[in-house]
């Protein structure tokens, strides 16, 4: 038989307990205060946070390996323009479901990491007011060169154009992209190494298939030439 | 009206009227920092003195927020919506502040300046302070509904229904709790009630004044819609309840209203139960009464805040349930208590108390200790089992849930 309204002291002994523990342990406390303003400047627009490296993402308490907040585009390295792995196929665009992503594709190509003549975008825009972090862009990407940041301070005082992230707000190295998600981008690339892999693997058995199907192609035709010069010498 | 009436009245409602706003900005500010630290979050701790940098180089713990909060809401739109009753939409705030600024003044709260002034002017004087208490207070629920009607908004129909509902139901144990009280002293002039508890002579301390102030409580919980009480304004089913349509000075008017009406239902579960300004060091400093009687107010505000950041709501059945099938009976039956220990202790003394004094003391005197540790362990006792048997009461009522598909 228990106490009449025990369980409404046993609850209140949990939220004691939160209460007094969140002032001795900071491990605690779900969100932390931290300074990262520089100068003391309110941040114009959101461009103007840290771009790779900002103190907000060694507050390992918000941010952990699993976090996720806007997209960013990745590259491959070095000038990020040279090494940009988009190629405004446009997909993300059509995919977003609140349509926060806006694109424009280049009229030249130009070559790309792997040395191939590709589109890049000239426009890359994601309005991170009506971004609702769904990630369905990363998930429809053909090309891996749109990933989920975990920057999250992003406020400012500017609410029209200050919440618009440009192209080249957007472009992050894929050296970042392992630093802020390791296991997912570690993933990420094995799998972009295999399917390389297995393109070359296929690549090369095409390649052999068709050098086989060319040596037997000969070796018939000679054997046929053969036949053809045996019958001749017979009728001879 | 003479001018040293005029004066007398001004001292005596002036101070509350900038005391207990002043309680209240800073209340707002503690709820939102203990509820904060509760959900292991840190709470406002930004904003500060004014004028000093962003950033918080004097944050103070924030408390800055609720003159931030103020300016804010004072300098809001104030939207009516097209179609509402525009006149009942604005009086219903101001209807809403007025009966829980008024009900303050029956709080005994002995600021030192009140001994100059004449009693005709000390409304906690009036020989039916109590009733006039309860009298006036249940005008909120009228304000709440003219608010939730006037909106014309189905939210707020719903939660002006479900107000009047409630606090119809919850004044009936609130009323029926602090007889028990009235009963002992004998008198409904809210000084007599607190001076008759000076020293430790608290009514909380007997069993029927325990089991009163846990009624007490919980009804002033119901009456002020606090949590887990708080349907008439609950966010994830009818919005904010008759709030809706309010924005900007109203809204702040009626948040007003809510923290004043608290601090009054308080103050009055202060006065009943809890020894009104009775504590350490009155006697010598008799400024100290007002002291120790905001510290007993707050330390139910905190008890209040603590229990919303514990509890979920409740149901609408499982409301109107609890009040009329669970409080009703046990604060009759504490009246009845009440009553045959009150006559088994004094018998025929009751009529020879002097009000002015601590009444349990002179209760006590002359009664076998025996008889009287009997009675405590008794009443207790019935009033458990009772309290026990009507839970389990209710409880039979209710059918284990058939699930058709799952499982």
């Amino acid at each position: 038989m228990s106490i009449l309204g025990g369980g409404v002291f046993k609850g209140m002994v949990v939220t004691l307990r939160n209460f007094v523990g969140s002032y001795f342990y900071k491990d605690r406390l779900t969100t932390n205060d931290y300074s990262w303003r520089p100068n003391d400047k309110l941040p114009q627009r959101a461009g103007d946070y840290p771009k790779e490296e900002g103190e907000q993402l060694r507050d390992t308490t918000t941010v952990t390996n699993y976090s996720r907040n806007f997209p960013m585009l990745l590259h491959d390295g070095g000038e990020p323009m040279d090494t940009v792995r988009c190629v405004a196929c446009q997909i993300c665009e059509r995919e977003c479901p609140p349509q926060c992503i806006y694109i424009e594709k280049s009229t030249e190509k130009k070559e790309n990491a792997s040395g191939k003549p590709q589109f890049y975008p000239a426009t890359f825009d994601i309005d991170v007011s009506v971004c609702m972090s769904c990630q369905i862009c990363v998930e429809v990407c053909p090309f891996d060169a749109i990933v989920m940041n975990s920057q999250f301070e992003l406020s400012t005082p500017n609410r029209f154009g200050g919440l618009l992230l440009r192209r080249d707000d957007l472009l992050k190295s894929n050296d970042y992209y392992h630093r802020i998600h390791p296991e997912e981008a570690a993933a990420r690339d094995q799998r972009i190494a295999d399917e390389k892999a297995a393109k070359q693997a296929k690549k090369m058995a095409a390649a052999e298939a068709a050098k086989n199907k060319a040596e037997e192609k000969a070796r018939a035709e000679a054997e046929a030439n053969k036949d053809t010069a045996d019958a001749e010498k017979d009728a001879e | 009206m003479s001018l040293d009436l005029i004066r007398d009245i001004l001292i005596a409602t002036v101070p509350l009227l900038v005391i207990f706003p002043t309680l209240f900005a800073f209340t707002t500010w503690l709820e939102r920092k203990v509820l904060a630290r509760i959900q292991n979050r840190v709470g406002p701790n930004k904003v500060g003195v004014p004028l000093t940098r962003y950033g918080g180089r004097l944050s103070l713990f924030g408390l800055g927020q609720p003159l931030a909060d103020g300016i804010k809401m004072l300098f809001k739109e104030n939207i009516v919506p097209r179609d509402a009753d525009r006149l009942f939409h604005l009086l219903a705030p101001i209807l809403a502040l007025i009966p829980a600024m008024l009900v303050l003044c029956f709080l005994p709260l002995n600021f030192p300046w009140i001994n100059d002034i004449q009693d005709s002017v000390k409304a906690f004087m009036l020989d039916g302070a109590v009733i006039f208490f309860f009298a006036i207070s249940g005008l909120n629920t009228l304000a709440i509904f003219m608010a939730g009607w006037a909106s014309r908004n189905k939210y707020s129909l719903l939660g002006g229904m479900r107000a009047i509902a409630q606090m119809v139901s919850y004044e009936i144990p609130l009323v029926l709790s602090a007889v028990v009280v009235v009963m002992m002293v004998g008198s409904l002039n809210a000084n007599s009630i607190a001076g008759a508890q000076a020293g430790w002579n608290w009514f909380i301390f007997t069993p029927w004044g325990f089991a009163a102030f846990v009624i007490f409580f919980i009804s002033a919980l119901a009456e002020t819609n606090r949590s887990p009480f708080d349907l008439p304004e609950a966010e994830s089913e009818i919005i904010a309840g008759y709030f809706t349509e309010y924005s900007g000075f109203k809204f702040a008017l009626f948040f007003l209203g809510e923290y004043i009406a608290i601090f009054a239902i308080s103050g009055l579960a202060v006065t009943l139960f809890l020894g009104g300004g009775a504590g350490p060091g009155v006697a010598a400093l008799p400024w100290l009464s007002v002291v120790w009687f905001l510290v007993k107010i707050f330390t139910l505000i905190a008890v209040m805040i603590w229990l919303r950041g514990t509890l979920p709501r409740l149901r609408v059945d499982q409301l109107m349930g609890f009040a009329w099938k669970f409080l009703l009976p046990l604060s009759i039956l504490n009246i009845f208590i009440a009553g045959a220990a009150l006559h088994l202790v004094a018998g025929e003394r009751l009529a020879d108390l002097d009000q002015k004094q601590p009444i349990l003391r002179q209760l006590m005197e002359g009664a076998n200790p025996l008889v009287v540790a009997g009675l405590w362990i008794g009443a207790l006792l019935i009033l458990y089992v009772a309290a026990k048997g009507l839970n389990q009461l209710n409880r039979a009522k209710v059918r284990p849930r058939e699930y058709k598909y799952a499982e």
